[in-house]
């Protein structure tokens, strides 16, 4: 366990420590490019040098371990001068593309510019010319000429998944990172090499020309797309969401996210049916559309004899499936609870978990575990045999293929009234007697439990779109108007009351 | 930086003024001065004719945008939307897509000033890094009969550009090398 002097303050790290990373202990932050924590240090790019007293000329901080008793400077005038010479060495043939380049505002070389070099440009000699905008993969976007050859987009498809993609070609200053030959940057989690790389060398092809990162604010979410949970800072201009991007967190995704996740921040803008529906009638207003629903609960309830069924989703969260079982035991009267939610799919055994629903810990949590024998499977045989009078849905993702969720949707026919909530009609909507659009997760807050038991917030971070509303509003208007309030009349009072649920339980 | 301050009296309200009658008539008098220079003084007359006779504008006056051309008469702008987020008056709607020259890469599909919203401050001109963008027209805004008439696009922002005097880089056309 050394001890050493960094700009004056005292560490002591574990033998081995770089010290860039003692630095960061002390909050003295040493600039880089090509260093990161999880990946093997080269010490290509000479960002990080810094004054160490054990260290013949500078030291790359990356790489260099803190030994006892060294004093490190990283603010001296020869480090200064080091850093403004790489920088200027790195821009030699640097395009300087920043208008037109994605990663203006989130880039390290522009950062890095104004704050350790700011001087103009001596180099009156022609740039190299390199590939530019060319596709390297179903995802990714390459420019040569931007790339200052830190290699981290190639230690991470050699250290991180693996897939050993990428390579560089040529040499000096004609080096240029390419495919191997015949392959593509095309493993699931391609897309993050766009957050590692410093520069916009690559980019997304999704977020491409979208719109500039600095008009963008950021909401601390978590991905959907399966039961890993994924932590994710959800990107959105104008109430609108343009991209996830993974948010660190060491227990559950580190750095990393997949790229159909990352993909799946579509669904909030796609396919949403947004506005309310009775009947035949449409146009109709919150008021009302409560008031009927509660209505024709109150009376299909009365007749049904209970046979009374309402479908969850492990899609929802923790709070709108609390609000969901008290729904069910009131105002639908006891109604069997079952679960759908997207089909299983693949697996790996990086981040993908094969159920792809976030939040199927949390329906056990909350309905117990007895609740997974009630599969949306065994739902459509009771209404296939006719023993379902009513049906309340919450979400329309079912757990079949395409000619399961044609059955199902036939079988809907059978029902004498099915009251369908959810932010996408997907195929089911027109079947529905009536239905109810909700907010997506980025329109409403929630808990997720993970696969792992990893309970986990997302943020509202977009206002509902159209008519929308949170899932525990929709089932608190209907609840009132059918006077058998949940209760809660807030989203913090049902958060407070899960956690004393799931305390108790 | 020092500051000056400089204490002015307010005129005193003499018993003249308070009369009120001699101050009309001074008043009136330098009006019929006016009006008898202006019937029969010739070249001394301060009115202009507007609009046969315009007065000419100073050199930086901010008149209506204009989006310059490349050499070959092409948008200049790269949809960069550094002047829609320099905007105060958040009036510049611009969609940027991908243009099929890889050496231009980025262009702008959709490029809309709401000139009802604008407020004249010229920020946008000062934001363009590609000399894009420019109020140098001498046209000054005419009002509007109707909201959809101010919303000027691409085309009517280009009928009035013509090619930069800039290269690409930032550097003036005829000197030996680019800046970067
Ligand atoms: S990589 Fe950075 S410095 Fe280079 S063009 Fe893009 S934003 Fe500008
Ligand atoms: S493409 Fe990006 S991550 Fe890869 S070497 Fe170049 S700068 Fe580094
Ligand atoms: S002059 Fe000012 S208000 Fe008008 S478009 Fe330009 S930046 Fe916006
Ligand atoms: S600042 Fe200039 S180049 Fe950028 S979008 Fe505006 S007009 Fe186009
Ligand atoms: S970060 Fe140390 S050499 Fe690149």
């Amino acid at each position: 366990m050394p001890t050493l002097t960094i700009n004056g303050k005292q560490v002591t790290v574990p033998a081995g420590t770089p010290i860039i990373r003692a630095a960061a202990q002390v909050g003295v932050n040493i600039p880089h490019f090509c260093y990161h924590p999880t990946l093997s240090t080269p010490g290509n790019c000479r960002m990080c040098l810094v004054e160490a007293s054990d260290a013949r000329g500078l030291a790359a901080s990356c790489y260099h371990k803190c030994t006892e008793g060294a004093v490190v400077n990283t603010e001296t005038a020869r480090v200064k001068a080091a850093r403004q010479a790489v920088l200027e060495f790195i821009l030699v043939n640097h395009p300087v593309d920043c208008p037109i380049c994605d990663q203006a505002g989130e880039c390290k070389l522009q950062d890095y510019y104004m704050t350790h070099d700011h001087k103009p440009s001596r180099v009156t000699t022609a740039k190299n010319s390199k590939s530019k905008a060319k596709p390297i993969g179903p995802h990714v976007v390459f420019d040569g000429e931007r790339c200052i050859l830190c290699t981290r987009c190639i230690r991470f498809c050699d250290e991180i998944t693996g897939t050993s993609e990428l390579t560089t070609e040529q040499r000096g200053d004609h080096t240029e990172i390419t495919t191997f030959p015949g392959r593509e940057l095309d493993n699931a989690y391609s897309m993050c090499v766009t957050d590692l790389c410093p520069v916009g060398a690559l980019t997304t092809r999704d977020f491409r020309f979208k719109t500039r990162v600095w008009l963008l604010s950021s909401t601390d979410s978590l991905c959907t797309g399966c039961s890993r949970g994924c932590n994710i800072h959800m990107e959105h201009h104008e109430g609108e969401v343009k991209r996830y991007r993974p948010r660190l967190n060491p227990e559950v995704n580190e750095y990393w996210m997949c790229d159909e996740g990352r993909l799946s921040y579509q669904h909030h803008n796609l396919g949403r049916t947004t506005a309310i529906r009775l009947r035949d009638q449409r146009e109709v207003q919150w008021p009302r559309a409560a008031r009927q629903t509660a209505e024709a609960l109150t009376a299909a309830v009365a007749k049904a004899n209970g046979q009374v069924a309402m479908l969850t989703s492990p899609q929802l969260s923790c709070e709108s499936l609390l609000a969901a079982r008290e729904f069910a035991s009131t105002v639908l009267g006891n109604a069997t609870v079952y679960v759908g939610g997207n089909p299983s799919g693949g697996n790996d055994a990086f981040l993908i978990t094969s159920d792809k629903n976030p939040n199927r810990a949390g329906v056990v949590q909350v309905f117990g575990p007895a609740i997974l024998a009630n599969t949306a499977y065994k739902l459509l045989e009771e209404m296939e045999q006719g023993r379902v009078q009513a049906l309340y849905l919450m979400r329309g993702e079912l757990p079949f293929d395409t000619a399961g969720r044609a059955r199902f949707a036939a079988a809907l026919s059978r029902v004498a009234l099915v009251v369908y909530q959810g932010p996408h009609g997907l195929d089911l909507e027109e079947r529905a007697h009536i239905f109810l659009p909700s907010a997506t997760h980025a329109e409403q807050d929630g808990t997720y439990v993970n696969e792992t038991g990893y309970a986990q917030a997302a943020y509202a971070a977009v206002p509902a779109m159209g008519q929308a509303l949170a899932d525990w509003d929709v089932l608190s208007r209907i609840a009132r108007a059918a006077e058998m309030p949940l209760s809660f009349d807030s989203f913090d009072a049902l958060h407070a009351t899960l956690a004393a649920t799931i305390a108790a339980e | 930086m020092s500051v000056t301050v400089r204490i002015t009296q307010r005129p005193e309200r003499t018993l003249r003024v308070q009369a009120y009658i001699p101050e009309v008539i001074r008043g009136l008098s330098v009006t019929t001065r006016q009006m008898l220079r202006n019937l029969f003084g010739g070249k001394d007359i301060t009115t202009i004719q507007y609009p046969e006779v315009k007065r000419r504008y100073p050199e930086r006056y901010r008149g209506l945008h204009r989006l310059m051309h490349r050499d070959d008469g092409q948008v200049r702008c790269v949809a960069c939307m550094c002047c829609s987020t320099a905007c105060p008056a958040n009036c510049i709607h611009i969609v940027a897509a991908e243009h099929d020259d890889n050496g231009i890469e980025k262009y702008p599909a959709t490029f809309v000033i709401d000139e009802l919203r604008c407020i004249v401050c010229g920020f946008c001109v000062e934001a363009c890094p590609c000399d894009a963008i420019r109020m140098d027209s001498g046209v000054h805004v005419q009002p509007f009969l109707d909201r959809d008439t101010a919303f000027f696009d691409k085309g009517e922002l280009l009928s009035r550009g013509t090619a930069s005097i800039a290269t690409q880089g930032g550097t003036f056309k005829g000197s030996s090398h680019s800046h970067h």
